[in-house]
């Protein structure tokens, strides 16, 4: 498959002074007493503006709970999470909801209704920014009706604008869900196992789709993926997690394929990082 | 020794020590025979009932006379002249349409409270479900009676009735349906900051509105069935035309009324599927995909890309020309649906939908005034049915509630053969072929068209008052009911044993009994037991209309303004309804 290489150069400029996302210390628990899970252990990395990266790591490993912890859709447990200048434990609700206004979302399964007519589907990624509920196509005003034919045809899609979304192919849903996301026109993109449930023609559109949005809007991008090449191939830098610790971060350019399949192949090791995979600096270059 | 030769002996021999008995077949466990013990004795109380009404051959050999003599008195039909049954039939569709809409909007946010993952806590989440129960268990006839208190005559009475009422069965179905959407879309919308509202409307709605247009046109024809009660307690219309001329002994008149109340039964159920068909197209599948998309691109202004590569942001779409500059006029790409023969056909079906839904409430006399009038009154009249009384006839209540059960039961069971015979015909797993299936699904159709209440009240004048009527109007209204579950249950089942043995060799009815029935008839139990609630909660309405038990107690303290009575029946139907219900899911649970 065939994806655009990482950046030549990383961002320049303002953006670069402040982190988009800043762990340290973060811990995700999920239950309580002798049956409390650690999804997320001591989870401490930066990630800067305008960087795309990609996590890695065996399924339960911690990924889908680190992007829901980053989106505020959950609440971490201990240590401090700051994403866009905001404390992801401190922020209240109506805080939390204000970022997830900013952070673009796409999952594994594009979530779309089906029923829905694709345009209405896009739509809905607009409503964090409009005020009360919409039932309906025509219930959204016509400029955001307009924005979603935009990104419609941003993603190549346009002319199914009015079809049903289950009437599209597996493929054409995801990149239904980018053009959602889009509505939003995030500071931050989150993907969770993008092509996870895609065939390799449609994968490998959707990753370069994703890699276009990224580098033309200079958006940050966080992309969870178990395909190692296609990681290697398209993102900047490769966060490693294993049983909901960072094992590895480095950039793309700085690591070869032998060291990231380890993440795959030594399964059951411990959770330790892998010698000579994390950069010394919390994994910014 | 080979591993072969130290296997042990596959029978027991000289050597082998004393025999011992090996079990082949399983121990039962103790909920299973005392949920088959509790079917038994529901079982018994059916031919008890039976025995006990005197529901015989005999029975039904002495009322042929009657037949006869009642065919002699109903014919010729008196139908009233054109205007005034038009006026009639008006009158009661639009107090139909008017309560199931507004069941509708009473169901949705009762059904968003009671389901567990739209509610808001717990708290909400059993109010609600108390609502749900509480609307269901009351008959519409009861909360017919209480709204005459506020409204009077006119069809604001019959309104109210029905539509709080079918909050029972709107509200539970739309609550089921909504714990059973994919949380997926919702999930994505709060993803992107989307509030729990336009959640709801944006992800949840959506989803559950095909179920929810789907139960609104079931309510309505069940409303319409059973509207011809309310005329019974003076809700307008042919229901109270009919009921003026039963109880002025005018057959001829009463019967024409019956037949165009069958007839608009069977008018409004293809309707109805018309209805249906047309505000919720099912388009998944690929075939029409390419029509769509010619459509799209026709009508979009807007040229699908070739490939999925992005264009820089802030380009303008194809299709769209900048007014100003060189001159040009502006294209504006298409931001609504092309309009298509099936966008023209779902938009009129609609327009027309919502213009009967607004003639029916005009003419069923709500209005803000009425509103507020409701408003004022709820509470006194909530009073005059506090608390619950019996006036001293307290025996008399127990033992026509007694008469109620065993019409329910006798009604139950003299259904069950036929619908279970008709059900397994009706089954295209079964019987093999379509043609036959489709047939039975057909007959099966025609009886459920058939209201309870007329059969109840040509049935009291063919038997003379009393249970005998109630229990066959039920009996026959059951084989509607119960057949189609029965044969829906049947065709539910997996076709992979169906079809492993078929290619064992085995002849159809082995089939039946070895693949089709045990995985199938823990839903038909239920089923029935189901059929017995609908039974006892129809037969307290058939009492009414002179079939005896305990509906004709509850009419009676109605028109003598003992409420205090009303609720003690109430209270008691509710409690053996929710007994039969409780029933019910243990048993599916047990032999689940």
């Amino acid at each position: 498959m065939t994806a655009p290489g990482p950046r030549a150069e990383t961002p320049a400029g303002p953006e670069r002074a402040q982190p988009v996302i800043r762990l340290t210390g973060l811990t995700k628990r999920f239950g309580s007493g002798p049956d409390a899970r650690t999804a997320l252990d001591q989870i401490s990395f930066d990630v800067t503006g305008g960087e795309v990266v990609a996590l890695l790591g065996l399924s339960g490993s911690g990924k889908s709970t680190l992007l829901a912890q980053l989106n505020g859709l959950r609440r971490p447990t201990s240590g401090t999470g700051t994403v866009l200048g905001t404390d992801l434990a401190r922020t209240g609700d109506a805080g939390l909801r204000e970022l997830r206004r900013r952070i673009g979302f796409v999952f594994q399964q594009f979530h779309l209704v089906g029923r829905l007519t694709v345009l209405e589907n896009v739509c809905t990624g607009a409503l964090g920014s409009l005020r009360g509920p919409r039932l309906g196509l025509f219930t959204y005003p016509r400029s955001i009706r307009e924005r979603a034919l935009d990104g419609l045809e941003r993603v190549g899609l346009a002319g199914h604008a009015f079809q049903r979304a289950d009437t599209l192919s597996g493929g054409q849903q995801q990149r239904v869900a980018v053009a959602r996301s889009l509505m939003q026109r995030p500071e931050l993109l989150l993907a969770d196992e993008p092509v996870a449930s895609l065939d390799p023609e449609s994968s490998a559109q959707i990753m370069r789709l994703l890699r276009d949005v990224a580098d033309q809007g200079r958006l940050t991008v966080l992309c969870s993926l178990h395909q190692v090449d296609v990681a290697l191939s398209w993102a900047d830098r490769i966060i490693g997690l294993r049983q909901g610790r960072v094992v590895m971060d480095l950039t793309t350019r700085d690591i070869d394929r032998a060291e990231v399949m380890r993440l795959y192949t030594e399964v059951g090791a411990d959770p330790a990082p892998l010698p000579a995979t994390v950069a010394p600096s919390t994994g910014t270059r | 020794m080979s591993a072969i030769d130290q296997r042990p002996p596959l029978t027991p021999t000289a050597e082998s020590g004393p025999t011992t008995v090996r079990r082949t077949l399983a121990r039962p466990g103790v909920p299973g025979v005392a949920a088959g013990l509790a079917l038994l004795i529901c079982l018994a109380g059916g031919v008890w009932a039976i025995t006990g009404l005197r529901l015989n051959i005999a029975t039904l050999i002495d009322s042929a006379g009657n037949a006869v003599d009642f065919s002699s008195r109903m014919l010729p039909l008196d139908f009233p002249p054109a205007p005034e049954l038009l006026g009639l039939l008006w009158q009661t569709l639009a107090v139909v349409i008017a309560g199931t809409a507004l069941s509708v909007v009473l169901s949705v946010p009762v059904a968003l409270l009671a389901a567990r993952n739209t509610t808001l806590n717990t708290p909400c989440r059993v109010m609600a479900r108390a609502v749900i129960v509480l609307c269901r268990a009351v008959p519409d006839v009861v909360f017919a009676i209480a709204a005459f208190r506020v409204f009077g005559l006119g069809g604001m009475t019959g309104v109210v009735a029905l539509g709080v009422h079918s909050v029972g069965m709107v509200g539970k179905l739309t609550a089921d349906a909504v714990e059973q959407i994919d949380e997926g879309p919702r999930t994505a919308l709060r993803a992107a900051g989307a509030g729990r509202l336009q959640q709801i409307t944006g992800a949840v709605l959506p989803q559950v509105l095909p179920s929810l247009v789907a139960t609104a046109l079931h309510r309505l024809d069940i409303n319409l069935r059973v509207s011809v009660v309310l005329g019974f307690v003076g809700v307008g219309g042919i229901g109270y035309s009919l009921a003026t001329a039963v109880n002025r002994l005018d057959y001829q008149r009463a019967m024409a009324l019956a037949l165009v109340v069958l007839l608009t039964c069977f008018a409004f159920e293809s309707v109805s599927g018309a209805v249906r068909r047309t505000l919720l197209p099912e388009v998944t599948t690929r075939s029409r995909h390419s029509r769509w998309r010619g459509w799209a691109a026709r009508n979009t202004g807007v040229k699908a890309a070739p490939s999925a590569v992005a264009r820089a942001p802030g380009h303008a779409p194809a299709g769209t020309a900048v007014a100003g500059g060189d001159g040009t006029a502006a294209v504006r790409p298409r931001t609504g649906p092309p309009w298509n023969g099936a966008r023209v056909r779902r938009t009129v079906w609609l327009t027309l939908a919502l213009a009967l839904v607004v003639a029916s409430a005009v003419r069923s006399g709500v209005s803000w005034q009425a509103l507020a009038r409701a408003t004022d009154s709820f509470l006194p009249t909530l009073g005059d049915f506090l608390p619950p009384g019996t006036a001293g006839t307290g025996g008399t209540l127990l033992d026509d509630l007694w008469v109620t059960l065993q019409i329910s039961l006798a009604g139950t069971l003299v259904g069950l053969v036929p619908a279970v015979l008709l059900g397994v015909l009706a089954a295209g797993n079964v019987v093999g072929s379509p043609r036959v299936a489709r047939f039975f699904r057909t007959v099966i159709l025609c009886v459920r068209g058939v209201p309870e209440l007329i059969l109840a009240i040509v049935l009291v004048v063919v038997t003379g008052l009393g249970p005998v009527a109630g229990a066959l109007a039920l009996g026959i209204g059951s084989i509607g009911l119960l057949g189609k579950l029965v044969a829906d249950s049947l065709e539910e089942v997996e076709p992979g044993p169906v079809r492993a043995l078929l290619a064992t060799g085995a002849r159809r009815h082995q089939v039946f009994f070895g693949a089709i029935l045990p995985r199938a008839w823990p839903a038909v139990l239920g089923h029935v037991l189901y059929q017995l609630d609908v039974n006892i909660r129809s037969a307290t309405l058939l009492g009414i209309v002179g079939a005896g038990g305990i509906g004709y107690d509850l009419l009676n303290a109605a028109r003598v303004l003992e409420f205090g009575v009303v609720t003690t029946v109430v209270l008691m139907v509710l409690a053996v309804v929710l007994l039969v219900e409780g029933l019910a899911v243990w048993v599916r649970k047990v032999y689940a």
